[in-house]
């Protein structure tokens, strides 16, 4: 069973303790029921990343501008001066 | 529960509600979390500018599960959606969804109307905030499939600003004068309860059929759950309190503030979902899980060929188990395929077709309403 404490951390997710029991017994069941793959053999299957049968779109390489900056902060929780603020993240 | 956070109040054959997942330019959208508090869309997903241009209007914001999550708890599963809800108290004609895990596949036919999952790929996903994007389509709730599919020409066509679709320009949804053999897949059928075998079997009686074996069905709900669970995992990793949403407060450092926020903006649903993905994608488990089911995801879609059969019947209910459900709504976003499920002398059934073929799924419902 792997250490909920490590995926907590992984996914900048802290959970309360109630929260724990039930993420756990989840977990628990859910990877339990995963062991029914085992029994598959997919020798020489190749991974189905995407249904479609079609290359991905490119464009010109040309600069476009699709939203202004007032557009893009106007979402933002702080800003500043035309940026996103944020606690320091560099010592 | 109401049905919309957000109403309108417009009425009429023309109105379609939005699931709360479907931006719309200076309208809030959340997606049903907390996360997403005061988020005001920037720009219109493509299929409002569509549904706009088409003549529609737009009836509304429903409340939604919180990201459209697989709920696995058997709590609340007798409150119906308010997508359905809106349609099926006559408040909208309509109303677009985004049906991952079968919720709006499952309800619909209880409630008396129909839901479309159209074929991935035919469908802007522009504007449509992301669960699993591999997997993810919007499709419609409504009264009448022919209903349905009329409101899906005007929004099915190739888009720009996604960057997974057919490059057909347009889509047209009609009838078929082909003759449709069904596929039957019986171990299924007999899970589902006896007057739901018994609706099925009268369906049935009115097509040419033939019996067929979904042979990777017992795997459907494990693949389905690892391979959304990983790509929600990464989607959900955007919601950081940094550019948008919510942000917590009493921070000590960028760390702290990464994690209260999505402590406090995050649902226990969500939180377990982004955990597991975390989990099938970490060193150890990449490959038992998310590369197995990856391959498996392929041989599910191989094994389904439509060679000897056009349309496969399934029921819309195996068992009060969300996760044991999951399984007869994973084969339509596994495999790309498009579905429909109605309500048959009162009991659910899921139709499922091949690649871009709708126009078959109409047909067989058009029949069964003769």
């Amino acid at each position: 069973m792997p250490n909920i404490e490590d995926y907590e951390a992984m996914t900048k997710i802290s959970l309360s303790e109630d929260e724990k029991t039930i993420v756990s017994g989840y977990m628990n069941m859910l990877l339990d029921s995963f062991k029914k793959l085992e029994d598959t053999d997919v020798s020489g299957v190749v991974p189905l990343i995407s249904v479609l049968d079609v290359k991905s779109p490119m464009r010109d390489d040309v600069a476009i501008k699709t939203i202004s900056r007032e557009e893009l902060l106007s979402n933002a929780p702080e800003q500043h001066d035309g940026y996103f603020q944020v606690p320091r993240t560099v010592d | 529960m109401g049905i919309f956070i957000e109403d309108y109040n417009v009425s009429g054959a023309d109105t379609v509600a939005l699931e709360d997942s479907i931006m719309q330019k200076g309208k809030q959208v959340t997606a049903g979390s907390k996360i997403l508090d005061n988020f005001v869309s920037p720009f219109n997903a493509t299929v409002v500018d569509r549904l706009l241009d088409g003549g529609f209007k737009i009836s509304g914001r429903t409340v939604m599960d919180e990201f459209g999550l697989l709920k696995l708890s058997h709590d609340d599963n007798n409150t119906p959606s308010g997508a359905v809800r809106a349609v099926s108290e006559g408040i909208s004609a309509y109303a677009l969804c985004n049906d991952l895990f079968g919720r709006y596949r499952e309800e619909a036919p209880q409630y008396d109307c129909c839901y479309i999952h159209p074929t991935y790929g035919t469908v802007s996903r522009y504007g449509l905030i992301p669960l699993a994007s591999s997997l993810d389509q919007i499709g419609i709730v409504c009264r009448d499939l022919s209903q349905g599919f009329g409101l899906l020409s005007h929004l099915a066509g190739k888009d720009p600003k996604d960057g997974a679709m057919f490059p057909d320009s347009k889509y047209c949804y009609g009838k078929t004068d082909e003759k449709i053999t069904l596929g039957i897949p019986r171990s299924v059928i007999e899970k589902a309860d006896a007057d739901t075998r018994e609706s099925i079997m009268d369906f049935i009686n009115k097509f040419s059929s033939t019996d067929i074996d979904l042979e990777y069905f017992d795997l459907y709900s494990q693949v389905m759950y690892i391979l959304s669970s990983a790509e929600i995992s990464n989607n959900l990793s955007r919601y950081d309190g940094i550019k948008f949403g919510y942000r917590a407060s009493g921070y000590t450092d960028i760390d702290d503030l990464y994690t209260k926020t999505r402590s406090e903006g995050f649902g226990l649903d969500a939180k377990l979902t982004a955990i597991m993905g975390a989990v099938v994608l970490s060193k150890d488990h990449y490959g038992p899980y998310y590369e197995k089911a990856m391959k498996i995801r392929r041989l599910i879609k191989e094994s389904i060929n439509f060679d000897t059969y056009d349309v496969i019947v399934l029921p819309c209910k195996i068992s009060d188990d969300p996760y044991e459900n999951l399984a007869l709504y994973s084969l339509a976003p596994l495999a790309g395929l498009p579905s429909v499920s109605f309500s048959y002398k009162g009991y659910g059934i899921q139709l499922v077709a091949g690649v871009k073929k709708e126009n078959l799924l109409l047909s067989t419902w058009e029949v069964s309403m003769a």
